[in-house]
């Protein structure tokens, strides 16, 4: 009986009511928009990371990336990444020779870090020459030929087919330069990255350190499983030691960092939009209970106690309140899905993006947690909206309440 | 025997004494109302009629003084165990504002045997009853917003006698209605007051409501002026 009560309060002012809820659903909407698009983001951020520098794990000398020294480099590496390849857990691998250098062209100079590749692996790894936006691939006749980035171009003043020298220590520690070709121009989202990654065969390099053949510094793996890159690691970890073996999160603990802070600011945001709401709901509930005291004073004195007066205006807030939230709940999904699949073009701000590592197409998404964190908010929202407009309600002396013209 | 009196207050006094002067509305009342009356407490304006059936209908408390209702002193009772108490032995009839707005007539007859917890069966035989003594039997499915002010204040009556209550307080029942709608109210109660024997107790300004009560007790200044009846 009291819900069916309360159930029809709320239609006694029609206007009243849908202004509330309807500004319930715009604002729950906007919460899901808003959490989806910054999720996205983040989503963005560490996909490429994890696709254009650390891919899901790595295999590195333990002590070599303290100080990228060349001697500390993995034997017989090759053995070992083509028993990887062979692992069906993997979807992609391939290995690296890393230097520290200093690339100069006739007109500036530049601290680099070139990665000696393997041309396919590193494409099917990493996605090399998708970046390339000027230029061609290595051509795997001719000797000495490099990949650098647009920005790094631009600062050394060349092209392609230009002459650029790399500086660097051999494993002997002795100081040597070599010239190198450009042949391939690239360009990420990632500023810091374009202007310290150059490329070359791995075969260069290894033969202009004097490393031996087989050597790598960098064995890097995608794998085909993304949830069970944690176990799959620790894995190989035990297997491949002394060798150290770190997943993506290892390798950038910021990411884990971000998402813990973005987490965070979900929950902020989320709670900001909870306490504006609050106050308006509390304020139109007050409302009706004060317009109605008269009928309020004559329920208590006909006999209906102040428990149930106090969860009549309980099921009126509730109802008022969460009408609104699955409507915005609802519209909030289908906007994302939406979005998600259309993607949002952010490319006007790709400068600024690009100073963070962030793509210019971002696809919002929300996990189901996220939407189970707004729907228990807005429930206790609106339980805590019920509270003072009930007690209000209760505090009514039926005698005064009748005598109130 | 003495269970023939429903309503039984002696010495009554009150005193408010939240305003700035103290007004002392009642100055040592005694009434005895047995079951089947049909009272008017009336007076000039002031003279402490509302305050008078506020105090025996367990609404507000007395200063000093004793209300025996239906054999129970309500005075120690606490706010919850008066609501409980109202609920039970007395039926309200107010001016205005009886009815809850969103209910229809049968439901606003229902509410409080709803509260009761009776049963399916019970209710809506009682309401068909109820709805068909009060002349209202066809208009049972509209809300009060539908009703003539004097259907909707039928409809309270209706609503008042539903749990069976030991008598029923109207606080100036046909202050908002035209006489002919004060007329049909008042022919209403007397019937049921003589077929069914419902004690009613009423307050009025109304000669004409006056006329119709078989036993008037008027108020002047807090106090009891005269108590006449007549058969
Ligand atoms: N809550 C209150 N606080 C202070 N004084 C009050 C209060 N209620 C009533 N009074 C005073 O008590 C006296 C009796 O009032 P009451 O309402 O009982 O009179 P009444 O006979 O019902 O009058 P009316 O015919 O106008 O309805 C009046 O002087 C009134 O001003
Ligand atoms: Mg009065």
């Amino acid at each position: 009986m009291l819900p069916i009560v309360a159930w029809r309060n709320i239609w006694r002012s029609r206007t009243r009511s849908l202004v509330v809820i309807g500004s319930i659903v715009i604002g729950v909407w906007a919460l899901v928009f808003l959490l989806g698009f910054f999720r996205g983001q983040v989503n963005n951020y560490i996909n490429n990371i994890i696709e254009n520098e650390t891919s899901h794990i790595q295999f590195h000398d333990s002590l070599f990336t303290e100080d990228y020294d060349v001697r500390l480099f993995i034997a017989q590496s090759e053995n070992i990444l083509s028993e990887l390849q062979e692992r069906p857990e993997i979807g992609s691998a391939t290995s690296r020779v890393i230097v520290n250098g200093m690339l100069s062209s006739s007109n500036a100079a530049q601290g680099v870090m070139v990665k000696g590749v393997h041309p396919d692996q590193e494409q099917m790894t990493t996605g090399l020459y998708d970046k390339i936006i000027e230029g061609t691939p290595f051509d795997s006749t001719r000797r000495n030929q490099i990949i650098i980035s647009q920005r790094i171009a631009e600062k050394l003043k060349v092209k392609i087919r230009s002459k650029v020298v790399v500086t660097f220590q051999n494993t002997d520690g002795d100081i040597s330069a070599a010239a190198f070709r450009v042949v391939g121009i690239y360009k990420t989202h990632n500023r810091m990255n374009d202007e310290l990654y150059v490329f070359t065969h791995i075969d260069d390099m290894r033969r202009l350190t004097l490393l031996p053949d087989d050597a790598a510094h960098e064995i890097a793996l995608v794998v085909n499983e993304f949830d069970s890159t944690d176990v799959f690691a620790s894995r190989l970890s035990a297997e491949y030691a002394p060798i150290l073996v770190q997943t993506y999160k290892q390798i950038s603990p910021d990411l884990e960092l971000f998402n813990s802070q973005i987490r965070v600011n979900m929950i902020i945001m989320t709670t900001i939009f909870m306490l504006a709401l609050i106050f308006g709901i509390i304020n139109t509930m007050l409302m009706a209970v004060l317009e109605r005291m008269k009928e309020l004073g004559m329920l208590m004195a006909i006999g209906m106690n102040k428990l149930r007066v106090f969860f009549m205006v309980v099921y009126e807030t509730l109802f008022v309140s969460l009408l609104g939230a699955p409507i915005g709940m609802g519209l909030g999904y289908l906007t994302l899905k939406y979005l998600h699949y259309r993607g949002i073009d952010l490319s006007a701000w790709s400068r600024a993006l690009e100073e963070f590592g962030m793509a210019d197409l971002v696809r919002p998404v929300l996990d189901s947690e996220s939407y189970v964190m707004i729907a228990t908010a807005i429930v206790i929202t609106a339980v805590l909206a019920s509270i003072y407009p009930a007690l209000r309600a209760i505090r009514l002396k039926p005698v005064e309440a009748l005598r109130k013209i | 025997m003495e269970n023939n009196i429903v309503i039984k207050v002696s010495d009554l006094e009150k005193i408010y004494d939240e305003t700035a002067v103290p007004v002392h509305a009642l100055r040592g009342v005694d009434l005895e109302i047995r079951r089947g009356e049909f009272t008017a407490i009336v007076g000039p304006s002031g003279s402490g009629k509302t305050t008078l059936l506020n105090i025996i209908g367990g609404l507000d408390r007395p200063t000093a003084g004793k209300v025996e209702v239906d054999g129970n002193d309500i005075a120690n009772l606490s706010d919850n165990q008066l609501i409980d108490f109202r609920k039970k032995h007395i039926g309200f009839v107010f001016q205005s504002y009886n009815l809850i707005p969103v209910l229809t007539a049968k439901e606003n007859v229902e509410f409080v045997m709803l509260l009761q917890k009776r049963s399916k069966a019970e209710r809506d035989s009682r309401t068909r009853e109820l709805m068909e003594a009060v002349g209202l039997a066809d208009r049972m499915q509209n809300r009060p917003s539908e009703l003539s002010g004097g259907q909707q204040q039928r409809v309270a009556v209706a609503r008042a006698l539903a749990p069976k209550p030991a008598f029923i307080l109207a606080d100036e029942p046909t202050a908002n209605l035209d006489s002919k709608s004060t007329a049909n109210l008042l022919d209403m109660m007397a019937r049921l007051n003589k077929e069914e024997n419902i004690t009613f107790v009423f307050s009025t300004h109304d000669q004409r409501v006056i006329d119709r009560a078989r036993r008037v007790v008027t108020l002047e200044d807090g106090k009891v002026l005269s108590d006449h009846s007549r058969e």
